[in-house]
């Protein structure tokens, strides 16, 4: 997004507040605001026990402050939470308010209530400019971010030095070169999670962007992936695997992490997942978060988790309380550390100078996109993931599989 | 007691005797109504709208049908799906018509093997997907025992080719033995003085079986042939596990389309048609069975 259109969403989201129904709660005093708020959040923060007590005593916290509201956070685990979500939208039980991120944010716009009306502008203003670019749709803030990630270049530091290499890849060109040395030492070069059920986010977007083309036009009405850059992109894969330098185990399935090859220390890179999640395999003295990759551009994927209030919801206020008390800028610190995820608010600063993982990846936020924010970027995915499989597995070459999933995505664009 | 009042006794009895048995069924009535009837009649009038979450519902005629129709995921789907029903259904009939007929009579054990022949069909098709994936994957024993044996030594589930065979051993493995029970049920109702007769006129063993078992075991076999084609064109819980429809959909199936329509895109009009055109499809092929297989019932 242009300087100029993120200066008009920052307009919007700062006008929201008069214009946004009625629901703002700016004007209300803590003690008038009456109702109760079901949440539903996942497992953020991996331990369980550490993150009830972390709502809990947030519960309590907002209690002090807003004696009349009830509040009750359920945490559901990750696996289809999509399903839970909208057969609870459908049957007319979901909850007020949900931890979204920006790829599920469009299929479910139409149910959210945008939250630029419930945040006071100072707490607008103190965003990062890409978090409230993440979480905006159609000049609309939809939902409260609350942390964000990068998921740039990991390597393995003990492959490197069992292969003698001492520089660690930048470019797709050291990628090349670099492939044969560790090819000959019984190593991958990377690891490309290829199954269909992987978000494209994570694998192929960022090498479609780093080659400096994207996945839908401007204005989202038609797929842009079967330009040069993408052949370019799906081309590079391809010679990779071709060539045997890339992992197998998971070009096509999506295997137990613990029994692919990347977590038993033989692949010297991977882009597809956060770092600090490779450290149980490898240890942390052997973890390097690097910067994104470069080709044409150097960027990377980054999630911004939110918290988003549906429409549904009874009590607006209530619900719109709560997530300003949540995302306040230091509560929303200590649930990042918590997490492990990196902060989202200016005022905040630096989270983790000097740690190794999280502060290394807190460098690199700037250089990260959320992906496409539109409706139909999952369904896109849908086709577009089995084409570049196809192409891993020999049965296509590039243009025609990207020519193929882009007549197939323009019944889905329509 | 005249002769015009006994009918009409009769008659009072008999719905007497209905009403009783209507109030037994009822609560199951209702329950199939409310969980089974309802849904399918909605899915069908959902497959007529546009319906998704959060939006208004507007009829829109065949549109959903007019793009299954130009959806060449579909058809390949389509494709797919009648690829496994067309080798597992044989496949699983033959199968469970082999156990039956192994553990007909009694013998030492016999019961532990109907009882172990008939584990796979209370296993859990996700938990036995999981470990089928490690069979079938690069190093697995499937794969192992496939290269001693000089076939190619290369994972079944990363193949477009022998992925369909590896989801059809698996299904079929999953059902054999709720076959089996079946076809067991019915061959304990074979008169044995009619294979002891036809022992007795020197028919050999292929004889008794073809002119005296097969004939008894006519309509359990219809019946199986209808559960399995409807179990293979619902196949999805193993391949959901198994390959996520890959590599390169050529596992995708039907059900495999209307849960990503339904539950990753919100497109619930457009995966209720799918569900239409499975319903269709499969009292079709019903239907054929039925009129061949079950014809002489």
């Amino acid at each position: 997004m242009t300087s100029a259109a993120l200066g008009a969403v920052m307009l919007a989201s700062a006008c929201g507040g008069d214009d946004g129904g009625g629901a703002n709660t700016g004007s209300a005093e803590p003690g008038e605001v009456e109702g109760s708020v079901t949440m539903w959040t996942y497992p953020v923060i991996a331990d369980e026990t550490e993150h009830r007590n972390f709502w809990d005593d947030t519960i309590a916290a907002f209690g002090e402050e807003y004696p009349n509201v009830d509040v009750e956070v359920e945490i559901f685990p990750w696996a289809d939470r999509d399903q839970a979500l909208s057969t609870a939208i459908a049957g007319n039980s979901a909850p007020d308010v949900v931890y979204m991120i920006p790829d599920q944010l469009p299929g479910y716009a139409r149910n959210i209530e945008p939250i630029d009306g419930y945040l006071d502008d100072d707490a607008k203003a103190d965003y990062l400019p890409n978090a409230i670019e993440a979480v905006t749709i159609d000049g609309e803030m939809t939902a409260a971010p609350i942390l964000a990630s990068a998921v740039t270049l990991t390597c393995n530091k003990e492959v490197f030095d069992d292969v003698g290499q001492s520089e660690y890849p930048e470019t797709w060109d050291d990628l090349r070169e670099m492939a044969p040395e560790f090819k000959d030492a019984g190593y991958d070069m990377f690891a490309y999670s290829g199954d269909v059920s992987q978000t494209l986010n994570l694998t192929f977007y960022p090498l479609l962007w780093q080659a400096g083309g994207d996945v839908f036009n401007d204005d989202g009405s038609e797929v842009t992936f079967n330009s040069e850059a993408g052949v370019e992109a799906l081309t590079f894969l391809q010679e990779m695997v071709d060539g045997g330098y890339v992992s197998e185990d998971m070009l096509t399935s999506n295997p137990p992490v613990e029994q692919t090859k990347l977590a038993q220390g033989e692949v010297a890179c991977e882009w597809h997942s956060e770092g600090k999640n490779l450290v149980e395999f490898w240890g942390e003295e052997n973890t390097v978060i690097l910067p994104p990759l470069t080709n044409a551009e150097q960027i990377a994927y980054g999630t911004v988790g939110s918290l988003a209030m549906l429409s549904s919801a009874d009590d607006k206020d209530a619900a719109g309380a709560w997530i300003s008390f949540v995302t306040e800028a230091e509560r929303a610190a200590e649930y990042d550390e918590a997490s492990g995820f990196l902060p989202v608010k200016e005022s905040t600063g630096s989270l983790y100078e000097g740690d190794p993982l999280l502060g290394e990846a807190e460098k690199y936020v700037d250089l990260t996109t959320v992906g496409p924010l539109t409706e139909e970027a999952r369904e896109v995915m849908g086709v577009l993931a089995p084409e570049i499989q196809a192409v891993l597995i020999g049965e296509k070459e590039p243009q025609q599989a990207l020519d193929d999933a882009a007549a197939a995505a323009e019944a889905v664009v329509r | 007691m005249s002769v015009d009042t006994l009918p009409k006794a009769r008659q009072r009895y008999r719905w007497r005797e209905a009403r009783i048995a209507l109030l037994f069924v009822l609560p199951c009535l209702l329950l199939f109504i409310a969980f089974r009837f309802g849904p399918a009649v909605a899915g069908g009038v959902l497959s007529f709208t546009d319906y998704t979450i959060g939006a208004d519902t507007n009829w829109i005629g065949l549109e959903n049908l007019r793009r299954l129709n130009e959806d060449p995921l579909f058809w390949r789907a389509l494709r797919t799906t009648l690829t496994i029903a067309l080798l597992a259904v044989p496949l699983s009939i033959l199968m469970s018509l082999g156990m039956a007929l192994l553990v007909r009579r009694a013998f030492r054990g016999s019961k532990l093997f109907r009882s172990i022949f008939f584990l796979p069909v209370i296993t859990s098709l996700v938990l036995a997907g999981i470990v089928f994936t490690w069979i079938f994957s690069e190093g697995g024993p499937w794969t192992s025992v496939m290269g001693w044996l000089g076939f190619a030594d290369r994972a079944w589930l990363s193949d477009t080719t022998l992925v369909i065979p590896a989801i059809v051993i698996v299904a079929v493995w999953g059902r054999f033995g709720f076959g089996m029970l079946i076809l067991l049920a019915r061959l304990q109702d074979v008169p044995r003085e009619l294979e002891e007769a036809a022992l007795a006129d020197g028919a050999g063993a292929w004889q008794r079986f073809r002119y005296i078992i097969l004939p008894e075991l006519k309509p359990a076999l219809f019946f199986l042939a209808v559960i399995e084609t409807t179990f293979s064109f619902q196949i999805f819980d193993t391949v959901y596990v198994m390959t996520g429809g890959g590599p390169a959909n050529s596992s995708y199936v039907l059900v495999y389309q209307l849960y990503d329509q339904a539950f990753r895109y919100f497109d619930f009009g457009y995966a209720s048609a799918i569900g239409l055109a499975l319903f269709v499809m499969t009292f079709i092929v019903a239907m054929i069975q039925r009129l061949t297989l079950g014809r002489e019932r």
